[in-house]
């Protein structure tokens, strides 16, 4: 029996080598691009959209860049690290030209710092940390979505605008959720709006109506929600059975759109909430994409589609422009570009942080007439660039 | 009497690393990368069973040593500019130590109460990680950045050194599990699996010999997490999560428990089934799950024994042919 | 402060809900389900789709649970008899490959997005009570836990056919004696849990997210509430579900931010202290 064992060691290393043995081809007939998204689980569908966007992105510059076929490899990173770095690596090692990914900020900074030592290009259109391009930062890393800080401009802003004076904070107690809240209140108190108070329910939390009591009885105005997927679902759909948002502005960063409007259904109207990007942004750029979308997979794009379109687009037009295979000849160039044609309408990249400066936009949702989803956002505020990030050190 | 064992659990010590390194040498860096995060998760798998196989002791809290070893490795060689290979002894240090307060306070209870005591006190580490300490741990989005070991100016962020380096660890931990499997101390821990009781009468102190053997699993578990952080280049709060104890155990049971060569057996399993499926197609957990259900139904005992069933088999036979 | 005992018993209701059928399997099998979660979010796809084709919630209310008890029974006809004789663990790996399965067939089904269940005509508004409002729905979820409990509790304890679940589950060999089927009581309980993990799926539907992967987020819990009450004991369940929705409400009111180490610590004494469960009034399931 013992002597058994040790055969099956052969066979099983031996069916190791048959699965990952790649070969790498060097000659460049073909642009590979390696997308490293959630592909399950409860992070899955926002992948799936990415995937679509940045296929699109392609598609609708014929396939090419540098004159060759762009290729792309997806990976699930399954929101684990582990799996991000593993998948990543294995891309890597497959000779992909660039890196596309991923969702959640602890696989992204992650994956950061393989693709510097290995100097592929990693292009992000979604996770929000602000240390990805703060101290994080890599040489090879850029970020065209909104940051965290951009975000809670945008709410600060709005609460301004909107005329709050007082608002009552419910934070995901997570380190990035009591971060961000430490930031927007700063920058609330900046615009004169009162912090009245504040609660740190648990990640995860199942029950949120003590909570939501304590907001009611409160002589807030508003209240800004700082949490997850399904903990903002959970919180909109418990808050709305007791008619939480007819009493107070209720606002968060990315807690309401079509897709979470399909989740927490009639109690969605009235809420309000940053959007990275929207289908109804009217210029020709966008106009075209969203008609491009429409035909392709039969429905509106959803911000996460939106961001990772955007972003590859951008990105292969920088390196068609550079007419280099030299990544670093991309990056010197993508340091420096200057997008026009975004769906947002322009983008201009930092060099000093990798993060593109772009125009901001808040929407509350409403009834959707058909074909437009039940839930649809309507766009209610705009902020201009240079009001959302701050000038370069 | 024990000797033929013995001799294979060496054999295969000795073995796995080496075999490791050549098919590392001869891949390509993804192959070396995986072929290296099999053996760290080895490493887990088989101080995991030493608890859990030899000793028959439920365990959901090795998430807690895993993540308490890759978190130390990473805040020392992070903040405080400790070497890699210290960073890596104290990062086993702290997953013994670990093991050996949650073995303290778990062992007090017996059966399954021991798995659930082990859960909740993990669970409550993870949240103190994940949110409490985020100061220090980097909270939800972890500690990127983590270094590699160095010393003798070799290079370990090559992928094939660093495999070199975590095949040579994997021979000593290997290796002192074979020793301390048919040492009488691991006799002890066999007698304790069967019979707590029987084991007691004979005049063991059993609850020193379970608490010894959950720190020494610590130890794996911890040196395990110090190594893979180094890997990734990363420490997150994912490691420190219920599932990951989930995943260990799978793996082992997958495997065959209680055997040498099982939990290594196992972990080669999983992640190659994983690699593969997932590269074949989207609804490669479903594959898993299957597999999972089928090894349960037709292979009692794992793997290894299935294997070792087929082989006698082949051998019996043979000799009839003879 | 009567709102809050009132949140929190709906809370505990909610919780006792998930945690009935996860405890349920455990006393008279002896299987940990760690499937208990993939049921539960079947259970609540289920609901939703019988609500797309009826529009009505109460029809999807009644046939959640009776497709999945189907499924349960299923499931523990081909999958778990061969296994009561075998080593313990090995229901861990196949209730964990049950998972895998169970999740891949719902992306399937239904893909990776959101779902949502909406409440029932007349329970979406809110009534003040002592100062507080309270969701209409609330109400309901505390009066469905009552019933399942109250329901429970009076099949083990007080039918014919309770009486044979017990004697079965402690002396098999003996109600085999007796030419009862102790193979089928089984797939009896085990549907019965299953039934029970799709109906938490499907009230719970119009206050939590619907998703794949929402089973995960919520086994955790259940297992809490399944210790705290004692292993298998089901009034000991319900009294670890008022506690915990108490405390969790209270704590809501007060440190919100540290509910997970009370919770958690509560956990560890318990089991150091009370390892038979908080709320075990009797010893008779300790053997």
């Amino acid at each position: 029996m013992i002597k058994g064992q040790r055969s099956l060691l052969a066979a099983c290393v031996a069916g190791v080598m048959a699965v990952s043995g790649g070969v790498s081809a060097a000659e460049n007939t073909e642009f590979k691009v390696g997308g490293v998204v959630a592909l399950s689980g409860a992070y899955g569908v926002i992948g799936e959209a990415m995937q679509k966007g940045a296929e699109l992105a392609v598609e609708m510059r014929g396939g090419k860049v540098l004159g060759v076929p762009v290729v792309f490899q997806w990976e699930d990173s399954e929101t684990k690290p582990q799996a991000a770095v593993q998948k990543a690596t294995r891309l890597m090692a497959g000779g992909v030209n660039m890196l596309f990914g991923a969702v959640s900020s602890g696989s992204t900074l992650a994956m950061m710092k393989i693709t510097e030592r290995q100097k592929v290009p990693l292009l992000v259109t979604l996770s929000a940390s602000d240390s990805i391009t703060g101290e994080a930062m890599t040489r090879y890393t850029f970020r065209t979505s909104n940051p965290v800080n951009m975000e809670n401009q945008m709410m600060a802003e709005f609460a301004a605008r909107d005329g709050l004076k007082k608002i009552y904070g419910v934070v995901a107690d997570y380190g990035v959720g009591r971060d961000m809240w430490d930031n927007l209140k700063a920058k609330l108190e900046a615009l004169n709006v009162e912090v009245v108070a504040e609660d740190y329910p648990p990640l995860g939390n199942k029950d949120y109506s003590i909570i939501i009591d304590k907001v009611l009885k409160s002589d807030a105005d508003g209240v800004a929600m700082i949490m997850t997927g399904g903990d903002a679902i959970t919180f909109l759909k418990q808050s709305g059975q007791v008619g939480l948002k007819d009493q107070k502005a209720v606002f968060g960063t990315m807690v309401m759109d079509e897709l979470m409007g399909k989740a927490v259904g009639n109690m969605s109207y009235g809420v309000n909430s940053t959007l990275r990007y929207h289908y109804s942004i009217d210029n020709p750029n966008n106009n075209a994409f969203v008609k491009a979308f429409q035909e392709k997979y039969g429905d509106y794009p959803n911000q996460f589609a939106g961001e990772a379109f955007d972003g590859m687009m951008w990105f292969l037009d920088v390196v068609d422009s550079t007419g280099s295979w030299n990544p670093d000849d991309w990056v010197d160039a993508f340091e420096t570009s200057t997008y026009d044609k975004s769906v947002e309408g322009t983008k201009i990249m930092r060099k000093c942080d990798h993060q593109a400066a772009q125009m901001g936009i808040f929407g509350k949702a409403v009834k959707g007439q058909d074909p437009k989803p039940a839930v649809t956002m309507e766009v209610t505020h705009r902020f201009d660039a240079d009001l959302l990030f701050p000038p370069c050190k | 009497m024990k000797t033929p064992r013995f001799s294979f659990a060496i054999l295969f010590s000795i073995l796995v690393p080496v075999m490791a390194v050549v098919l590392g040498a001869f891949g390509d860096v993804g192959t070396q990368y995986l072929i290296a995060l099999i053996l760290i998760w080895s490493l887990f798998a088989i101080g995991f069973d030493l608890v859990f196989g030899v000793a028959g002791i439920l365990s959901f809290g090795h998430a807690a040593f895993f993540g308490g070893g890759a978190y130390c490795y990473a805040i020392l060689t992070l903040d405080y500019g400790v070497p890699g290979m210290a960073a890596l002894a104290a990062a086993t240090c702290v997953g013994a130590s670990l093991a050996a307060i949650f073995g303290a306070i778990a062992l007090r209870v017996s059966g399954v109460f021991v798995a659930l005591t082990t859960l909740a006190l993990a669970q409550l580490m993870h949240h103190l990680i994940e949110v409490k300490l985020k100061g220090i741990t980097g909270g939800t989005d972890g500690l990127a950045g983590v270094p590699r070991p160095e010393f003798f100016g070799i290079n370990f962020y090559d992928d094939l050194n660093y495999l070199v380096l975590v095949a040579g660890l994997f021979l000593l931990a290997s290796l002192a599990n074979a020793v301390i499997r048919h040492s009488p101390f691991g006799e002890v821990l066999r007698a304790v699996r069967q019979s707590e009781t029987r084991a007691e009468q004979l005049g063991y102190d059993i609850r020193f010999y379970k608490v010894a053997a959950f720190s020494i699993s610590g130890a794996y578990a911890g040196l395990a997490g110090g190594l893979l952080g180094a890997l990734m280049m990363f420490v997150g709060p994912d490691m420190t999560r219920w599932m990951t104890s989930g995943d260990v155990l799978i793996m082992t049971v997958l495997g065959g428990r209680g055997t040498f060569a099982g939990p290594v057996l196992g972990v080669i399993l999983f992640e190659t089934l994983k690699e593969s499926a997932s590269a074949l197609s989207n609804h490669w957990y479903g594959v898993l799950g299957i597999v999972f259900v089928l090894v349960t139904l037709f292979m009692p005992g794992g793997v290894a024994s299935l294997l070792a069933t087929l082989f006698q088999k082949v051998r019996v036979g043979k000799g009839r042919h003879e | 402060m009567i709102g809050t005992i009132l949140i929190g018993l709906s809370v505990a209701m909610l919780l006792f809900l998930l945690a009935a059928g996860l405890t349920l399997i455990f006393g008279m099998l002896g299987v940990i389900n760690f499937a208990h979660g993939a049921l539960y979010m079947l259970g609540a796809f289920v609901a939703f789709e019988v609500y797309n084709q009826t529009q009505s919630f109460w029809a999807a209310l009644l046939f959640a649970p009776i497709l999945i008890a189907l499924l349960g029974a299923a499931i523990e006809f081909v999958l778990l008899r061969p296994l009561y004789d075998r080593d313990h663990v090995e229901q861990i790996l196949m209730t964990f490959g049950l998972i895998l399965i169970l999740e891949e067939a719902v992306r399937l089904i239904w893909g990776l997005g959101y779902r949502d269940l909406p409440l029932p005509v007349g329970f979406d508004g809110s009534i003040p009570i002592m100062g507080s409002d309270v969701a209409v729905y609330r109400i309901f979820l505390l009066a469905t836990g009552v019933a399942v409990g109250a329901g429970l509790f009076f099949l083990i304890e007080r039918t014919r056919l309770g009486m044979v679940l017990r004697a079965a589950m402690n002396h098999p060999a003996m109600v085999r004696a007796l030419g009862i089927r102790v193979d089928r009581v089984r797939t009896l309980v085990f549907a019965l849990g299953a039934a029970l993990a799709a109906l938490a799926g499907a009230v719970a539907a119009p206050v939590l997210p619907v998703q794949v992967g929402m089973g995960f987020t919520i086994i955790v819990d259940c297992f809490v509430v399944v210790i705290l009450g004692g292993l298998g004991n089901i009034r000991g369940a319900i009294a670890a579900a008022i506690f915990l929705g108490l405390l969790q409400a209270f704590g809501q009111h007060f440190f919100p931010a540290w509910i997970e180490v009370v919770t958690y610590t509560t956990l560890i004494l318990v089991l150091l202290i009370r390892p038979q469960g908080l709320f075990s009034l009797s010893a008779r399931r300790k053997a």
